[in-house]
């Protein structure tokens, strides 16, 4: 096999696409409900601190060219307290697994197929998923490229479904709420973001010219991510007001079902979830992908691929039973996911990059 | 050259009966193979014999052989004796065009079977093969499953050498090439690797020569053959290697920095790498101007989904997800199949079946019932069996729209395996709806993203994005914006600065 | 490659014999509601659910094989539960196609029951995914059950009917567009209180058999609206008192007003267009106050005045102002002084502009609106006389 790339563009559609479909669909009920129309301001916060820690996870990339995290981890804390990394990557790709499972399965069950049994989504998502991980990252990637189409078409069909229906004084006034709880409801797209910032922690070393721009490439996959999910932040506000979006778990599919063209197409959902469900399967690609490597460094293997099907029963038992319940689901993703998600995502960049800057003669050796 | 079927180095001797011996041990007492003995300049004591198999040659060369050999040594006042060595007869008696000498009887008997003459004279250790090869050729005819409005009507034939004439005569560039080769163990067929040297990827030809080299097989009646030794996904049903009929299109690609496969006895060549939307283009959309191009790529782009998802998505709509036809729509539909008794997806299956049934059919039958098959097939599935409450006129329609759509894809092999991936998908989508739509559809882009075409990827440039060569992807942008090769060439730049007219400029 | 190929498809063959065909219904056979309606049951605390099932083949005519032939397009069935789910569910009882709700274009509330309180219908409309969102929702003070079961003379789908009413209803403008979408921002939101259009039945249709007893066939008639107050309905606005509030809540732009001629008894018809309503707020004393500014322009499109029109400019345009300002006004005070519910969505505006004072007063809405200053000025212009041309007719 030739040696793996991923180009710049990719990366970029890989962070749109990791951050998109879960920001959309679920995040933007969560800011709804504590800051309520401010969501697009939230939004908007939590793409600036995203943006920031993205950039210093690229700072440690860059002290170590070619490795990721686990390896930098292993490079600097020798070979058994590397594996904290390692295991510290592992339980947030387990962890992320619940928030994106709940994405995927509330979506076309709850909506499509209200009769059809959790497992038989999981059981597909999970194949497809593993299927583009034993295929390898640049497959994976080039589907993030489809997949930034398809999220291109999804907001040009959202936009022509709801002008009509768009109504700015649901968004006034601004921060009615105070800054605070605007505040707040950002560390829940921090979250989202923090799926981007690992992704990033593993498969940064393979983009093209990583080292010396890869904090920009990373930086502007937020950037616009931000400016993809600001368009259903303030279409949601705008469309539904703040109060209903709240009441919603999946808040993007009811703007969806309220959007129609015209008398004739009255309603088009279905055409947007097929188109956003690629994202979807790229979020749970990557899920996998993570948990597969990072179980392989634990377990000191050379390849992930046979840690495929172990990574995905793991999350196929973990994602059970989290989604099962819609009670469990929604404590799990409001209450536990971003004090899981942020500490991780946000703290290891920082502790690497302090570990790389005191350590810096063993990385060097490494290198 | 390899011949290792039995016969060992065959030398040629000095005496002829051992020679005739020799040759006819190997050929055997095949009735096209034809001796004629001859005597050197009419001279009883110089005998020797023309061997060649009737129906491979050109008669009037084989009379020409022997009037240089019987007819012309005494014209021109030779004495026989004085032609002691096969050099000499061939040097100062023969006026064919090619004619070589031939030191190995083995040689000789290849000659003999691939349509030469080889002539033996008595007291010489060597033949002499001369070139006499002519059959019965097809002429050169529109090919049949790739046509066009506007552009040549020629299209290769069987025979190998008028092929690669066609591609000669486009493009007269001595950086040409042609690399031959031969495959098959027994049918030794002729094989040839066209590519411009200065343009062709680097490492292509290597490669394909290596993939080429290794085929151990005894015959290649047709360059399916050796498509489906070379190819890179084996296993997919996508073909990673585009198969034409049109000499304009194999010129196109080489002009591009692929490389044309040329195989013998079949007008279809090969050409590599291949990206999945070269399948999409046609010839036309390069001749006719670029608004009309683009317009006709766009519908075919269109035709390419509906013959894929068509079916899909009425069968996964009408069973599973009513809520999203528009009210009036789904009224009708359901008026129409208030008496169908199949649920849709064996409907649509068994319509789809019937459909292929009757393409396959009008294929096979000779072509005056292949019209009677047809109307017989239309009038049953179109009429009778709506009208007996079989199937619904909506599914009719689908699968009618679906049809017409996989015909409008030019090239007629990939066209074939958009039929297949049609299954999968239906099935899918009839059973889990949306969600078997989504999670079928995508494990088919996954596995077409993950194959490459010689070391292209084959959605490129869609994904792999490259955008210089989006010129020529979606829309068909005008010639003089198409300044750019397909990256993988050496030498990317194939027109010069502005070539977009500009009438009245720079003159008065 | 291969075998991962192959595990993937085993395991999807496996998968299919396991669930297949999951919710799997082909769409003929399904019973496709079109219209709903919802009443109290007749014992108390009991929901009675009457609803409009289409027929396709009798609805569509024959398309593919003979099919149907009652000739009757819908068939329309009653049931009762504790609630609108239990009904539903109590519809399949008797109903022999699962009941599909999908589709559904009209949904009709008794007026006995939208005063008890509608939350447990905005609730089940908009929790179930097979509702659309822009079902229209209406109240009416005569059975729901005939209501969407009258065939009008038109269409053959009498939900269908009343849809096409409500898209035509700019038109008329004596109802306000209310649709499940709308129906549930306001319901859920703190400051604006639901609107719902009102559906009547009147005798008006002729019967093409009996034309001498002329208008005895029911037909239904959309004009008025019901005035909810915290998930109940407190009262009706007639037609008039409607236009006043669409010019609040739906930007009505277009509509006739009938103005006596100043000369004589006689009327004249006044179309005004572009009319353009400001409601400027503020806020005095603890209170809230409003300035409403309506600018329309008008042409006349009927005159029996049998004057020219140009000298009697001034005169119709005053009385246009006066009747629009009427309406404003009757409005007014309908919603601040009777039903103190605020229709016309003035929180919002109050609340985008003054955002602080909201959060004083916000709580009390509804008193502080029903204490509110309310000044309204209408401005109006007559532009035009269409195609005559009143300067040289006399």
């Amino acid at each position: 096999m030739t040696k793996l790339r991923i180009s710049n563009g990719m990366f970029i559609s890989m962070i749109v696409n990791m951050i998109f479909v879960k920001s959309i669909g679920v995040t933007q009920g969560t800011l709804a409900r504590i800051a309520g129309q401010d969501m697009w301001l939230a939004t908007l916060l939590g793409t600036l601190q995203g943006m920031l820690f993205m950039y210093v996870a690229y700072l440690v990339m860059k002290r170590a060219p070619g490795m990721n995290f686990l390896a930098i981890g292993e490079a600097l804390l020798g070979n058994w307290l590397g594996k904290i990394v390692a295991l510290v990557v592992l339980t947030f790709f387990i962890a992320s697994s619940g928030p994106i499972m709940i994405t995927f399965v509330y979506h076309l069950q709850d909506y499509f197929l209200p009769e059809a049994p959790l497992s038989l989504f999981l059981v597909s998502s999970l194949l497809v998923g593993a299927l583009g991980c034993f295929y390898g990252l640049e497959v994976v990637a080039r589907l993030a490229l489809l997949g930034m189409l398809f999220i291109f078409l999804l907001n040009v069909l959202i936009i022509i479904g709801s002008t009509q229906e768009f109504d700015i004084r649901n968004l006034l006034p601004v921060l009615e709420q105070g800054f605070p709880s605007a505040a707040e409801a950002s560390l829940h797209y921090d979250a989202d973001c923090a799926m981007a910032i690992m992704m990033a922690a593993i498969v940064m070393p393979f983009v093209n010219n990583a080292d010396k721009h890869g904090g920009k490439v990373g930086m502007t996959g937020l950037a616009a991510t931000g400016m993809v999910t600001l368009i259903w932040a303030l279409l949601e506000g705008a469309v539904l007001s703040a109060e209903v979006t709240s009441r919603y778990t999946v808040s993007c599919m009811k703007l969806a079902r309220n959007a129609h063209i015209g008398d004739f197409m009255q309603r088009y959902e279905m055409i947007m979830i097929a188109l956003y469900s690629i994202p979807v399967l790229f979020e749970i690609m990557i899920c996998i992908y993570g948990t597969s490597v990072s179980m392989s460094k634990l377990f000191g293997m050379r390849s992930n691929r046979w840690m495929i099907v172990p990574a995905c029963l793991l999350i196929g038992g973990f994602s059970y039973r989290i989604v099962g319940d819609h009670f469990r689901a929604m404590q799990y993703l409001e209450k536990v996911w971003p004090y899981i998600a942020v500490p991780i995502a946000f703290g290891l960049p920082v502790v690497m990059l302090g570990l790389a800057v005191i350590l810096r003669g063993r990385l060097r050796q490494a290198g | 050259m390899q011949v290792d079927q039995g016969n060992r180095q065959l030398t040629f001797e000095a005496r002829l009966s051992r020679n005739s011996e020799t040759i006819d041990s190997v050929l055997g007492s095949s009735v096209d193979v034809q001796k004629r003995e001859f005597m050197l300049c009419g001279k009883p004591d110089h005998k020797g014999i023309c061997y060649f198999l009737d129906g491979m040659v050109d008669s009037q060369a084989i009379d020409g052989i022997l009037r240089a050999l019987v007819v012309l040594g005494n014209e021109l006042n030779l004495d026989p004796a004085s032609l002691r060595s096969a050099d000499a007869i061939r040097t100062r008696l023969m006026y064919s065009a090619s004619a070589k000498l031939c030191g190995d009887a083995s040689d000789g008997v290849q000659g003999i079977v691939s349509g030469d003459t080889l002539v033996l004279v008595d007291g010489l250790e060597e033949g002499i093969l001369v070139s006499t090869r002519g059959w019965k050729d097809r002429g050169i005819e529109e090919p049949s499953s790739e046509n066009n409005v506007r552009g040549p009507r020629d299209g290769f034939t069987e025979s190998i050498r008028s092929n690669t004439a066609h591609i000669r005569r486009r493009i007269k560039d001595p950086k040409l090439r042609f690399d031959s080769m031969i495959v098959g163990t027994r049918t030794k067929t002729d094989i040839n690797i066209a590519y411009i040297e200065d343009l062709v990827k680097e490492g292509l030809v290597d490669e394909v020569t290596r993939r080429l080299g290794d085929i151990k097989i005894d015959a290649i009646l047709e360059s399916g053959y050796i498509e489906e030794l070379i190819e890179d996904a084996p296993l997919s049903p996508f073909n990673t290697v585009q198969s034409t009929e049109r000499p304009d299109k194999v010129a196109a690609a080489l002009l591009e920095g692929r490389v044309a496969i040329f195989v013998d006895n079949t007008p279809v060549v090969l050409i590599v790498p291949t990206y999945f939307w070269q399948f999409i283009q046609a010839p036309d959309d390069y001749y006719d101007r670029y608004w009309v191009g683009s317009f006709f790529r766009i519908i075919r782009y269109v035709a390419f989904f509906i013959s894929l998802l068509l079916p899909s998505v009425y069968v996964m709509l009408v069973s599973f997800h009513h809520e999203m036809i528009p009210t009036s729509l789904a009224l009708t539909i359901a008026s129409g199949r208030e008496v169908v008794p199949f649920p849709v997806l064996l409907e649509a299956l068994l319509m789809e079946l019937a459909f292929e049934l009757m393409r396959e059919a009008g294929l096979r039958m000779p072509k005056p019932i292949g019209q009677a098959v047809s109307i017989v097939g239309s009038l049953i599935i179109g009429q009778a069996a709506v009208q007996a409450g079989l199937v619904s006129p909506f599914m009719v329609i689908v699968v009618a729209i679906t049809g017409i759509s996989s015909f409008a894809i030019p090239s007629y092999t990939s066209s074939l395996a958009i039929r297949l991936f049609r299954f999968p998908i239906l099935i899918a989508s009839g059973l889990f709806g949306l969600l078997g739509f989504a999670t079928m559809f995508f494990a088919l882009l996954l596995h077409a993203l993950s194959i490459r075409s010689f070391g292209e990827p084959y959605l490129a440039p869609a994904s792999p994005y490259r955008h210089s060569e989006q010129r020529d992807m979606v829309f068909r942008l005008p010639i003089w914006m198409m300044d750019k090769r397909p990256q993988f060439a050496q030498d990317t730049q194939r027109e010069g600065d502005r070539q977009m007219p500009r009438p009245g400029k720079g003159k008065s | 490659m291969t075998r991962k190929i192959l595990i993937l498809f085993s395991s999807l063959a496996a998968l299919m014999t396991c669930v297949s065909c999951v919710g799997q219904r082909q769409i003929n056979e399904l019973a496709i509601v079109t219209a709903v309606g919802i009443e109290n049951g007749q014992k108390p605390g009991t929901i009675r659910l009457s609803a409009q099932i289409i027929r396709p083949s009798d609805a569509r005519g024959q398309t593919g094989a003979p099919s149907g032939g009652t000739g009757q397009p819908i068939y329309s069935a009653l049931a009762e539960g504790q609630t609108i789910f239990d009904a539903i569910r109590n519809l399949g009882r008797f109903v022999s196609r699962r009941v599909y709700w999908a589709h559904n274009f009209l949904i009709v509330m008794q007026e006995d029951y939208a005063r008890n309180g509608i939350e447990d219908m905005v609730d089940f409309f908009t929790r179930n995914h097979e509702l659309r969102m822009n079902t229209r929702v209406a109240v009416t003070s005569d059975s729901p059950a005939e209501v969407i079961s009258t065939i009008t003379g038109l269409e053959v789908v009498p939900g269908q009917a009343v849809d096409n009413l409500f898209q035509d209803n700019e038109i008329v403008g004596q109802a306000p567009s209310s649709d499940m979408m709308n129906l549930e921002e306001a319901y859920l939101s703190r400051s604006s209180e639901p609107i719902l259009a009102r559906l009547t039945l009147v005798s008006r249709g002729i019967s093409n058999k009996k034309p001498q007893e002329h208008g005895s066939l029911k037909q239904v008639e959309l004009a008025g609206a019901a005035v909810f107050k915290e998930g109940r309905m407190v009262g009706w606005l007639s037609p008039e008192e409607t236009r006043g509030l669409l010019f609040f809540t739906e930007r009505l732009e277009s509509g006739i007003e009938v103005v006596g001629c100043p000369n004589s008894g006689n009327k004249l018809s006044l179309e005004f267009r572009d009319a353009r309503l400001k409601v400027k707020p503020s806020y005095r004393n603890e209170r809230p106050e409003f300035r409403i500014e309506l600018r329309a322009k008008a042409d006349v499109v009927e005159s029996g005045c049998g004057t020219n029109i140009a000298k009697i400019r001034p005169d119709i345009e005053r009385a246009l102002e006066e009747r629009l300002k009427g309406e404003i006004e009757a409005l007014l005070r309908k919603a601040q002084r009777e039903y103190h519910s605020d229709v016309l969505k003035l929180a919002d505006v109050f609340r985008n502009k003054f955002p602080a004072e909201w959060r004083k007063i916000g709580d009390r809405w509804s008193s502080a609106f029903s204490e509110a200053r309310v000044d309204v000025a209408v401005k109006a212009n007559v532009k035009s006389v269409v195609l005559k041309s009143e300067e040289s007719s006399q």
